[in-house]
């Protein structure tokens, strides 16, 4: 199977599970409640009722949104570049954005079930997973392109091809 | 040092301003032909290629609407920007590479020139250029009405300029931003990036240090209050819920390689393998910005719930609201400085690209080349765009707010599948490009003039490029593979 069938599938699963919440019922606190008090500022209301109709469908959303920017990010290495050691960093790599995603998500739903999270570093701890957790999963992938950029990304031999063709279309053009 | 509050911040965006006017002065004497307008004649260093990326990316939204969003809905925004990781990767993974070395081979100037020598296609090249257009003129009209509105509540606080209006507010600041767009082109625009990328980052850093001390326990306390007032705004997902974020971090995430103001500047660096430098820094200038964002919403939500400070006349009034209040009026000044630098260095990218489309695109789409003196030409374009942009701020709203639909959310759903995947996959086609940047089109239009509301608050951007992915793959998917022009099929496989 190709890559690109991969993300093909990834983007028909994604779109399944858009039609599934699009045609749910729709709870009334769905996107928050109006402050009584204060205008222009809006409250939560529940969680639980939130995802009362689509469960845990925004879970699954993301795991497939995850295998998707990496399958993306795979098709940006050349193919004669990807080797054993590439496959097997953007499984790590991945595996670790997606360990990220349901340590934030079961945080989450425990915040439902309990009311009650812990506070690091300021914030509770599902937002400190989204905060670094996100953010750093896919900094991983950019200090790997940084670090491996000449194995994968930029190999002398495509470079000094890419300045043979440079050269030959400028020889043509002048021909 | 307080009475002097409004002076001070008056005199470093008067010292800012000055500065983008010497840079334009100074780049003029750089831009000799509308190669060196349009991409600097691909001789950018990586340190000014890296600030300009960044900065364009996060324009007056990050500084402005981003902390209003957080102090209206809590943390659902902040998915845009946690994303930025994500959303770098795909563009030096995707496609920085293959379009700075189209760039050098097709001798190409905007986007809707490697779009043309990616697909051979005067259609595909129009339609790139006319949503290029569409989208510039929305989004400079809502940044020039930013700057205009920002520069007036400036001023107003003086007393020799306390009435002063609207109009002339954004004809001040325009006339600047114009001047130095038109003396010197993209040259002036990447280096006042740089310098407002520097402005920026230090103001995103210094506010947080701020933002941390208004409350005794830091941000600990201002979340505790978030905690027993709602929860659920200072919980991951923010008000809004899940579905809204995620579809944010879709919609950002994968859509900011589609960005063409972004993707323009991937082919000015000087040599291919800056880039190995450029993301880096790139991605850490954006997160220190963007940490302005996330601390001054939560910390005006947390002033306003915990009855310590009143509420806001409108959401957008968090971070004005939090520099009179909270900041040392030199940090005031440094931040509105970064103020202006965030809405003009993505104001000047969009003016570039926008003129490169008026001149270079668009004709060459229609008549098979482009204008005769073309950098003539190119600084007209830029003042007629402003002028139409700043025209189209002052006089309708409704108007603001279709064209505001043709931003992001357009630029990913059209161009992202054309270029992203189109650069690294062979077997994508020219009708396929077509249908997914008129799909894209369609469904944006549509929400915005239907005003359809979509279940869960998911993003209509976010609609609109998944559908025109997945039509760009199926469409490709079913046409035989055609034989790419020679050095198009050599720069693909590397």
């Amino acid at each position: 199977m190709k890559i690109i069938h991969v993300v093909f599938v990834l983007l028909l699963a994604i779109a399944g599970i858009t039609v599934f919440v699009w045609t749910s019922e729709v709870p009334n606190a769905a996107t928050g409640i109006p402050h009584p008090e204060v205008a222009g500022l809006s409250l939560g209301g529940s969680g639980t009722d939130k995802l009362s109709a689509i469960g845990d469908a925004p879970y699954y959303f993301q795991i497939l949104v995850i295998l998707l920017a990496g399958s993306l990010l795979y098709m940006g290495v050349p193919a004669q570049r990807r080797d054993t050691l590439l496959k097997v960093v953007f499984a790590v790599g991945l595996l670790f954005a997606l360990f990220v995603w349901a340590m934030l998500w079961g945080g989450y739903q425990s915040y439902l079930t309990t009311g009650e999270t812990t506070v690091v570093f300021g914030f509770p701890a599902p937002t400190n997973w989204m905060f670094w957790g996100i953010w750093g999963s896919f900094v991983a992938f950019d200090l790997f392109y940084v670090f491996a950029f000449r194995r994968y990304f930029l190999h002398p031999d495509d470079e000094a091809a890419f300045e043979a063709l440079v050269r030959e279309m400028k020889t043509e053009e002048n021909a | 040092m307080e009475e002097y509050r409004q002076p001070i911040i008056l005199l470093f965006v008067a010292a800012y301003m000055g500065l983008c006017i010497w840079v334009g002065l100074w780049a003029m004497r750089r831009t000799k032909s509308a190669g060196d307008f349009f991409v600097a004649g691909r001789g950018l260093g990586p340190w000014v290629v890296s600030l300009a990326v960044f900065s364009s990316t996060l324009s007056g939204f990050g500084f402005v609407g981003g902390p209003g969003l957080v102090y209206a809905t809590g943390l659902s925004s902040i998915w845009m920007a946690v994303c930025s990781a994500l959303g770098f990767a795909t563009g030096y993974f995707l496609i920085a590479k293959r379009i700075r070395m189209i760039a050098e081979v097709r001798n190409a100037m905007s986007l809707p020139d490697i779009v043309f020598a990616r697909y051979g296609s005067e259609a595909a090249r129009l339609l790139t250029a006319g949503t290029i257009l569409l989208g510039v003129l929305g989004y400079l009209a809502t940044q020039i009405l930013a700057m205009g509105v920002v520069l007036q509540s400036i001023l107003a606080g003086t007393e020799m300029f306390a009435d002063i209006s609207l109009l002339s507010s954004i004809v001040i600041s325009s006339a600047v931003l114009i001047f130095y767009c038109v003396t010197g082109g993209i040259v002036a625009s990447v280096y006042t990036d740089l310098v407002q990328g520097i402005v920026m980052i230090i103001a995103g850093a210094l506010v947080v240090i701020t933002a941390a001390s208004v409350f005794d326990g830091g941000f600990a306390e201002a979340t505790n209050i978030l905690l027993a007032n709602d929860g659920e705004d200072i919980m991951p997902f923010g008000t809004l819920g899940p579905m809204a974020a995620l579809s944010w971090y879709f919609l950002f995430g994968l859509g900011l390689a589609g960005q063409p103001h972004v993707a323009t500047k991937m082919m000015m660096n000087r040599n291919l393998s800056d880039n190995k430098a450029i993301l880096p820094m790139t991605v850490f200038g954006y997160v220190i910005a963007a940490m302005l964002w996330v601390s001054v919403g939560i910390i005006m939500r947390a002033l306003v719930l915990g009855d310590v400070a009143a509420p806001l006349a409108g959401a957008d009034e968090a971070a004005p609201a939090f520099l009179s209040t909270y900041a040392h009026p030199i940090l005031a000044g440094v931040v509105f400085a970064g103020l202006f630098a965030a809405i003009m260095s993505t104001a000047d990218g969009f003016l570039n690209i926008g003129a490169a489309a008026i001149i270079h695109d668009i004709p060459k789409a229609l008549r098979g080349r482009s204008l005769d003196n073309e950098l003539f030409w190119a600084r007209t374009a830029t003042i007629i765009l402003s002028l139409v942009a700043a025209a189209i701020a002052l006089s309708s709203g409704q108007l603001i707010a279709i064209l505001g639909a043709f931003g992001w959310g357009t630029f990913a759903a059209a161009l992202v599948p054309v270029v992203l995947i189109g650069l690294n996959w062979k077997q994508a086609s020219a009708r396929a490009a077509v249908a997914a940047i008129s799909i894209s089109l369609l469904i944006n239009f549509a929400i915005q003039i239907w005003q359809i509301q979509i279940p869960y608050a998911m993003s209509g951007g976010f609609i609109a490029m998944l559908t025109s992915m997945i039509l760009f793959i199926a469409i490709s998917m079913f046409e035989k593979e055609k034989k790419l022009p020679k050095d198009i099929d050599r720069i693909l496989e590397l």
